[in-house]
């Protein structure tokens, strides 16, 4: 049988970013998929080596937007390491309180995104509509309601009040009761089951291959979280990697939905156990020196930091590995033997973002 | 700092990687640093249970070393992307995008590679 090529992206309704696939096609059936990227690069890698180590906080966070805070963290815990400072223990649950918080509208926008996909237009709203709740804390909180720098060098550039901390319990109580509702279209309809139970698989001793991350790796039955390894405040509170075994869309779909009632949950804990205090420290002695590497769980899987500190104000080298980077490879493996119908749901059921891998 | 680093030449590269797929270590990335003199590190940075391992090979610019890609397949993108922003002369990438992925017809440098800057006064003394 000939085979056809058919160019999927950079443009298309189902991707907000401009991801490109060639899908080689047999019939309707998919025999190959090669990704094309590069539309959107910006080069911020080598941006931080002319800005200081201290400013490069903000560039970090520009990396993208909905994962801001992690990047922010990342970033700060790197620097930190090198510098040998001790940031206040407030400041590690501050830092959790912001970053769960990203990880909620970060899954909410995806879930909204794929409501729209498989054409719930009055879901989609319902899912970015519990994910302004949360935006609107940010605005409240840190002045902005992406890119809010919270962390910086020491600690967090903002404290939290007890009545800041009151309300932000009530609004989550308020999002996980509103999603219980949600969970029911988006894991039980007939439809929506239809187009995602069995499509885009991604085996175990495959997620394992291709060395996957995140979501998408528990999706696929690995317990792999690196929250778990107790970086911040992680480590102070009680939690368990979502996890399903089916790896496929649904069960990308199940893990994440989950993933935002466990930032409910750790939000709660980590406000119930806030100690008083400082939240940030004077960054004091000589510039970053040396190499280092921070990881952090992004909403999309693990990040990773390389710094190459030269004793002066400027770094070296640094170098970012984003979660979409590492799971475009598992993108190949799935595409193949699925029908071009599934495409766009197979995509974004990885939660592709552009901004990060073209960073 | 970094832990578990092995440093290792280019050509002991393929051995070190089979050796990590071996232990069952998951490949996260790899990173190029520019010496600023003829020479770049490279570390690959792999993970089994959280606990890193990272392989450091130092070569000299435009020095040929092989791709890892046909060990480890999710090595494709970051090796094109080494390969075009640093002038890695990276060999058999199982996906090679032949200098394209993010680099244009027009863009001929490596824009992430350090140049030796002479600086000139305006009497002519260099410093």
């Amino acid at each position: 049988m000939s085979s056809t090529v058919i160019p999927f992206g950079p443009q298309h309704p189902v991707l907000p970013e401009p991801l490109h696939i060639k899908l080689v096609m047999e019939d309707e059936k998919i025999v190959e998929a090669i990704p094309a990227i590069g539309y959107v690069h910006r080069g911020l890698e080598k941006l931080t080596e002319t800005k200081e180590f201290t400013q490069n906080t903000f560039v970090v966070e520009r990396v993208c937007g909905i994962c801001s805070v992690m990047h922010a963290m990342a970033y700060c815990q790197g620097i930190e390491e090198l510098m040998n400072i001790e940031i206040p223990d407030r400041a590690k649950f501050l830092r959790v309180i912001w970053a769960e918080l990203h990880r909620m509208h970060s899954h909410l926008l995806w879930l909204g995104l794929l409501a729209d996909a498989f054409g719930f237009e009055s879901l989609f709203m319902q899912a970015w509509r519990n994910r302004e709740k949360v935006m609107d804390i940010m605005e409240e909180t840190c002045g902005s309601r992406v890119v809010i720098s919270a962390n910086i060098i020491g600690g967090t550039r903002r404290d939290l009040t007890k009545e800041q901390m009151v309300k932000i319990n009530q609004v989550v109580d308020e999002i996980k009761e509103d999603l219980e509702q949600l969970e029911a279209v988006f894991l039980n309809n007939y439809t929506v089951k239809h187009r995602l139970v069995g499509r885009g698989v991604l085996t175990k001793a495959d997620a394992i291959e291709y060395c996957t991350v995140g979501p998408m790796a528990r999706a696929s039955g690995l317990k792999t979280d690196l929250r778990t390894t107790g970086y911040s405040a992680y480590g102070q509170l009680d939690f368990e990697p979502v996890i399903h075994n089916d790896g496929d869309n649904y069960a990308r779909t199940y893990v994440r939905l989950h993933e935002i009632y466990q930032s409910v949950d750790l939000v709660k804990q980590a406000i119930a156990k806030i100690p008083e205090g400082e939240h940030v420290v004077p960054v004091k002695g000589n510039p970053p020196k040396g190499d280092v590497i921070s990881r952090v769980e992004q909403p999309r899987g693990e990040v990773l930091y390389f710094m190459r500190g030269n004793g002066t104000k400027t770094l070296d080298r640094l170098r970012l590995r984003t979660p979409t980077f590492a799971n475009i490879p598992s993108l190949l493996k799935m595409l193949p033997g699925s029908e071009l119908a599934d495409v766009g749901m197979i995509i974004l059921t990885i939660d592709p973002c552009i901004s990060c891998t073209e960073r | 700092m970094i832990e578990n680093l092995v440093e290792a030449t280019s050509d002991q590269l393929l051995a070190e990687a089979s050796s990590c797929k071996y232990q069952n270590y998951r490949y996260v990335t790899s990173t190029c640093v520019d010496n600023g003199d003829d020479t770049i590190d490279v570390y690959y940075h792999f993970d089994k249970d959280y606990q890193m391992k990272n392989i450091k090979i130092t070569v000299k610019k435009g020095e040929e070393i092989p791709s890892i890609s046909k060990i480890y397949f999710s090595a494709i993108l970051v090796e094109n992307e080494m390969k075009e922003l640093f002038g890695l002369n990276i060999t058999d990438i199982a996906i090679d995008y032949g200098g394209h992925m993010l680099l244009s017809d027009e863009e001929l440098s490596s824009p992430m590679l350090r140049q030796q800057i002479t600086i000139e006064q305006r009497g002519g003394k260099q410093e």
